[in-house]
C-alpha cells in the first residue's frame, strides 16, 4: 500500500514505540525469568555452595524462545483475522495464547532445572514458582502484543511480502538477540555481582558466586527486575526501537534509492562517533586499571 | 538435467557466494559469547548464531521489501537494502550495548587481542580488569561489526534475490514465502559453521583468530551454501 509522507512517518513511529516497548519487556521478562547467558552464573552457583531463590528458566537461548513465542503469537492472530476477528482483539489473544505456552516452557524448564541439580541440595521453592511464573507469562505478552501488532501493520497497512507469522518470527529472533546483548549486561555484569566494587571489572574467578541478599531479606527474580527495569530493560528498547525506525527511516523519505542507501550509512557513521565519544568519555572518567611500566619509572626516576 | 542449465549453474555459484559473505560476516562481528555478558571478554554478550542470524533477518526484511516494490531494483540496490538493515541492527545494538558497558557496569572499553585500537591508536592493554579478557566494544571492534553485520546483510539479499528470479515465475504469489524461509534456512547454517571455528569468541578483524580461521570456514561455507542451492533448485521442480 503506498501512503504520503506523513502517514508513512506516522506509522513508522507507530512501529518504533512499539519495538521500543517490545524490547525493554523482553528483556525484563529475561531477567525476571533469569535466561540467557547471565543465567549461567545462577545454574553455576548451587554448584559453588551459594544456594538461591533466583527464577531458573533458561527455556532456550532468548533470540529462539522469543521467536517460538512471537511466531505461536502471530499464527494463532493469521488464523483469527482471516475468521473476521477484529485486529487488535485478534492479536491480543495470540499474544496470550502464546504467552501461556511461553509459561508453560518456563514451569517446565524451571522445576527440570532445579531438579537436576539436586545433588547439590539447591531447593525448588514453590512460592518462587507461584510468584514469579505470572510475572514472565505478563511480560511476555506485552513482547507478543507489540512483535505482533508490528508484524501487522507491516504485513496489512505496508504490504510486506512475507506473512504475519514469518514477520513476527523474524521480529521475535531480534528482539532476543538484542536483548540478549544488551540487556543482559546489565543483569550479567552487574546486578547478580554487586557485592564487589562498582566498575572494577569481573574476574572470572568470581563466577557462581552470585549476590543472593536482597535490599531486604532474600533476594529473588523479582528483586532483580526492579533493579534492571532502571537501565538495562530501556536500553534494551532504545537499541530495538533505533533499528526498526532507522532500518525503515532512509526508505520512508528517499524511496527505494542509492540516496536512501547513502543516508544510511550517514547514520551508521554518526553511530560510530557515538560510539567512540562514549569510549573516550569512560576512558577519561574512570582511568586504567594498571598503570603503565614506562609512565611508573618515569616517576621514579622524578623523584 | 535442469542443473546443467548455465543460468541455474549461476544462481546456484551466486548461493554459495552469498553463504561464503555469510561466514565472512560472521568472523568480523565482535562476539564475546556468555563471557561478555559479564563483562569479562571484549565484544558483544551473545553467540555468533544469535547474532548473525539476528541482524541478519532484519537485512532480509529491509531487502524483501526493496525487492517488492522496486520492480527494477538491481541486485546491487537489493544488496544494499539488506546490508543497511543489518548494519544498522547490529550499530544500535553495539550502542546500546556500550551503554550499560559504560554506566549500568562502569568499565572502560578495552580490547584483549591488540595493545593499541589500529582506528584509534587508543592503548588498550592498561584498561583490561584482573582476570578477564576485556570488556566493552572499543572503536576497531564497532566499526569491525559493522561491516561485518552489512556484509551478512548483502549476502541474506543476494539469496533473496536469487530465490525470487527462480521462484517468481513458477508460484507468484508464495515466492516471497519460500524465498524467505529458505534465506533464513541458509543464515543459520552458515552461522553455525563459523562457530566452530572461531570457538564462541571473537574480537572482529583485528583478532589473530581472523587470519587462522577465515579461510577454512570460508570454502566450508561456500560448499554447504552451494550444497543448499541445488537443493532450493530442486524443490522448485514441485512447484507449478
Amino acid at each position: 500500500m503506498v501512503l504520503d509522507l506523513t502517514m508513512s512517518m506516522a506509522i513508522l513511529a507507530l512501529l518504533g514505540a512499539l519495538a521500543t516497548i517490545a524490547g525493554c519487556l523482553e528483556d525484563l521478562e529475561s531477567d525476571v525469568g533469569s535466561q540467557s547467558n547471565p543465567n549461567s552464573q545462577v545454574q553455576l552457583a548451587p554448584q559453588m555452595g551459594f544456594l538461591h531463590r533466583i527464577y531458573n528458566k533458561a527455556i532456550s537461548g532468548e533470540p529462539i524462545s522469543n521467536g517460538m513465542s512471537a511466531v505461536t503469537g502471530g499464527t494463532v492472530t493469521a488464523v483469527l483475522l482471516n475468521a473476521k476477528f477484529y485486529a487488535v482483539t485478534a492479536i491480543a489473544i495470540g499474544a496470550l495464547v502464546a504467552a501461556l505456552l511461553y509459561g508453560i516452557y518456563a514451569t517446565t524448564s524451571y522445576a527440570g532445572r532445579v531438579a537436576s541439580q539436586s545433588r547439590f541440595k539447591q531447593p525448588l521453592y514453590m512460592d518462587i514458582m507461584r510468584y514469579t511464573t505470572p510475572s514472565i507469562i505478563a511480560h511476555n505478552f506485552i513482547v507478543n502484543f507489540c512483535l505482533v501488532s508490528i508484524a501487522y501493520i507491516q504485513y496489512a497497512v505496508l504490504g510486506y511480502p512475507f506473512s504475519i507469522p514469518f514477520l513476527a518470527l523474524i521480529w521475535g529472533i531480534s528482539v532476543g538477540a538484542i536483548g540478549s546483548s544488551v540487556g543482559d549486561v546489565h543483569y550479567g555484569g552487574e546486578r547478580e555481582f554487586q557485592n564487589r566494587e562498582f566498575g572494577c571489572g569481573l574476574n572470572t574467578a568470581l563466577s557462581g558466586r552470585i549476590v543472593r541478599k536482597a535490599e531486604s531479606g532474600l533476594r529473588n527474580s523479582i528483586d532483580n527486575v526492579w533493579f534492571c527495569a532502571k537501565f538495562g530493560g530501556p536500553a534494551t528498547g532504545i537499541g530495538l526501537g533505533l533499528t526498526v525506525f532507522f532500518s525503515s527511516w532512509p526508505t520512508t523519505i528517499w524511496g527505494y534509492t542509492w540516496k536512501a542507501m547513502g543516508a544510511g550509512v550517514i547514520i551508521l557513521v554518526v553511530m560510530i562517533i557515538m560510539n567512540r565519544l562514549l569510549e573516550i568519555s569512560v576512558k577519561n572518567a574512570y582511568g586504567p586499571y594498571k598503570e603503565d611500566k614506562e609512565e611508573k619509572e618515569a616517576g621514579a626516576v622524578a623523584h | 538435467m535442469v542443473l546443467l542449465d548455465p543460468t541455474t549453474l549461476i544462481d546456484i555459484a551466486l548461493i554459495g557466494l552469498s553463504g561464503a559473505l555469510i561466514c565472512l560476516a560472521v568472523h568480523f562481528i565482535p562476539v564475546g559469547g556468555a563471557p561478555a555478558a559479564m563483562a569479562q571478554a571484549t565484544g558483544i554478550g551473545t553467540g555468533t548464531v544469535e547474532l548473525a542470524a539476528g541482524s541478519g533477518l532484519v537485512g532480509l526484511i529491509t531487502s524483501s521489501y526493496m525487492y517488492a516494490y522496486e520492480p527494477t531494483a538491481t541486485m546491487g540496490l537489493v544488496m544494499a537494502s539488506g546490508a543497511l538493515g543489518a548494519a544498522v541492527m547490529l550499530a544500535s545494538t553495539m550502542l546500546a550495548g556500550g551503554f550499560i558497558y559504560a554506566y549500568g557496569v562502569g568499565v572502560p572499553f578495552a580490547s584483549a587481542q591488540v595493545k593499541k585500537d589500529p582506528i584509534t591508536g587508543q592503548r588498550q592493554d592498561n584498561y583490561v580488569s584482573k582476570g578477564t579478557q576485556g570488556q566493552g566494544i572499543p572503536t576497531i571492534c564497532f566499526v569491525s561489526g559493522v561491516v561485518g553485520s552489512a556484509l551478512g546483510g548483502a549476502g541474506g539479499g543476494l539469496i533473496y534475490y536469487v530465490l525470487m528470479q527462480y521462484y517468481s515465475p513458477l508460484i507468484s504469489t508464495s515466492a516471497a514465502a519460500v524465498a524467505g524461509v529458505f534465506t533464513m534456512g541458509v543464515f543459520y547454517v552458515n552461522s553455525v559453521i563459523p562457530s566452530y571455528g572461531v570457538g564462541g569468541t571473537i574480537e572482529g578483524v583485528h583478532d589473530p583468530k581472523f587470519r587462522r580461521v577465515v579461510p577454512k570456514d570460508v570454502f566450508t561455507s561456500i560448499v554447504v551454501s552451494m550444497l543448499c542451492g541445488i537443493v532450493a533448485i530442486l524443490i522448485a521442480g514441485g512447484m507449478t
